[in-house]
């Protein structure tokens, strides 16, 4: 392809964009384009924050009280070999009491009232996949001399089912929105269609190929998309360093995304979503309007 | 000489019913001029739309200079637009661009050489009379210029064919004339020449090829013909 010509293609493109993009159909992209990022950045974030959680899920499994050394080596030794375990530390009774007090905080005053220290032995267990915590917990509470396995129950299963859940309705307002996208480009492109209808039928007639004349929707495409994206993604980025001050001050303890890049990274995808979104309106629409 | 087009057996029925051509089966030879006539509807425009194929026929086969008209791929279709140009009664000039550039439009979407376009169309322009107004807009043009860039846009390309739909349907006579010169200028540096019309004075005048549709079938076929026999007895209203 000669240079003049895709000169030529951008130009016509950008003009008939200029000329036929209203503030209204620019806004909608815009908006569509704004609550698709929106909807991605709290998946980001629910993400971060299971991702972070999901590190603290242990298994925890106490052991019979007057086991020989030799039987919790055994006993390890056993965990470690069950399938879907990570990692195996041992907490002594002793240090287990230490990590209550510090959870316990100002109430640890408590265990003094108990006296002697009412903790068994135990592991800490680190599965490999957070889905099976629960299978996992089953094989090592079969272990002999395992008293107990302690795993966050139904907390664990109630955040994987929050993640999906989020994930699936976010999913179908993704491709609700993203069809909102494709349908207002697709009717500026077919704007341009009617109001060039004249140019296009003397193309076809001095011979222009098809895609010489479906080039020029395509750029028109992909600029209203690009520029929506651009708005949107400006806003997005702003509006969430406004709303992560907001939360950080209220909630210090919600483990939000406080980096830019990650922000910024969505942003660009969305802008390269604009762009493709644009071109593919462009693209099937012109077709379906142009007959060529 | 040679076939450049070839009709065999073609008809053309509309989805709506309407006959456009019925068993047309003819030729038309390299460097020909041809004269289409017969009242409306008689399918002069059905015979010319089959040769850039805008139309297919629903019967038979068109050959235009050695291609198979119905059997090309779509992606074929604009080389033979490049080759079979038309010229049309409301001269389908686009508005918001000069005679130069209406012209140059029509290399540029061929994606033809940006350093010949400049010489080929002002080369054009002058064949029509018109390199003087290059700059000026349709709008700023008489009926009789803005078919002369029409012809200009159809000839930048060396087509092999012109074809020509009521190119005076909309001028006088004595602007129809320039015109006509104008089309025997390019017939005679080889272009073969088809032209539909209803303008008995200039039909009788040239004595061409006179090809007579009527219903959608060829009634005539002269060599050197004239716009009706029943003219000579005034059968017809001057038009």
């Amino acid at each position: 392809m000669r240079l003049t010509t895709v000169w030529y293609f951008l130009a016509e493109g950008w003009h008939s964009a200029r000329r036929n993009v209203s503030l209204i159909s620019l806004g909608t992209i815009a908006a569509s384009l704004f609550v698709l990022g929106a909807v991605g950045l709290i998946l980001m974030n629910l993400n971060h924050i299971s991702q972070l959680l999901q590190a603290r899920i242990e298994i925890r499994a106490f052991l019979e009280d007057d086991l020989s050394p030799e039987g919790v080596a055994a006993i390890r030794a056993q965990i470690q070999a069950t399938d879907g375990v990570a990692q195996v530390t041992f907490v002594s009774k002793d240090e287990g009491l230490r990590r209550l007090r510090g959870q316990l905080g100002e109430h640890a005053g408590i265990l003094d009232v108990v006296g002697e220290n009412p903790l068994p032995d135990a592991f800490d267990v680190r599965v490999e996949d957070p889905d099976c915590t629960a299978q996992v917990a089953a094989r090592i509470s079969r272990i002999p001399g395992v008293l107990s396995v302690n795993y966050g129950r139904g907390f664990t299963e109630k955040l994987l089912a929050t993640m999906r859940l989020v994930g699936v309705a976010g999913a179908a307002v993704a491709v609700l929105f993203v069809a909102a996208v494709v349908f207002i480009v697709g009717n500026t492109i077919r704007l341009t269609v009617i109001s060039r209808a004249r140019e296009i039928e003397v193309m076809k007639l001095v011979g222009a190929t098809d895609w010489f004349i479906r080039w020029p929707f395509l750029v028109e495409g992909m600029v209203v998309g690009l520029v929506g994206a651009a708005v949107s993604g400006l806003l997005l980025f702003a509006g969430y360093k406004v709303t992560v001050r907001y939360i950080t001050g209220l909630a210090p303890f919600i483990p939000v995304i406080t980096a830019p890049e990650p922000v910024a990274a969505l942003c660009i995808t969305l802008l390269i979503m604009g762009v493709l979104m644009g071109a593919v309106a462009g693209g099937v629409f012109v077709k379906r309007y142009l007959r060529v | 000489m040679m076939m450049l087009i070839r009709l065999y057996n073609v008809s053309k029925v509309y989805p709506n019913g309407a006959v456009g051509l019925l068993n047309v089966d003819t030729y038309i030879r390299q460097g020909e001029f041809v004269f289409l006539v017969g009242p409306s509807g008689a399918g002069k425009t059905t015979f010319m739309n089959l040769l850039t194929r805008q139309v297919l026929p629903t019967q038979g086969q068109v050959i235009v200079d050695g291609r198979n008209v119905v059997r090309m791929r779509p992606s074929e279709v604009p080389y033979l637009r490049r080759a079979v140009r038309m010229i049309f009664q409301d001269y389908k000039l686009l508005p918001n661009k000069t005679a130069y550039e209406n012209v140059a439009f029509a290399l540029r979407v061929t994606e033809a050489n940006p350093r010949q376009i400049r010489a080929r169309v002002m080369e054009s322009l002058e064949l029509v009379g018109l390199a003087w107004k290059a700059r000026a807009y349709p709008g700023e043009l008489s009926g009789g210029e803005q078919q002369r860039v029409s012809i200009a846009r159809a000839i930048v390309g060396d087509p092999t064919i012109l074809l020509a739909d009521e190119p005076t349907g909309n001028l006088d006579l004595d602007t129809s004339w320039g015109i006509m010169e104008l089309l025997l200028r390019i017939n005679k540096r080889g272009t073969t020449v088809i032209m539909a019309t209803h303008n008995r004075s200039i039909v009788n005048g040239m004595m061409r090829r006179v090809i007579e549709l009527d219903g959608g079938k060829i009634v005539r076929d002269d060599e050197r013909g004239a716009y009706r026999r029943e003219a000579d007895h005034g059968m017809v209203l001057p038009g």
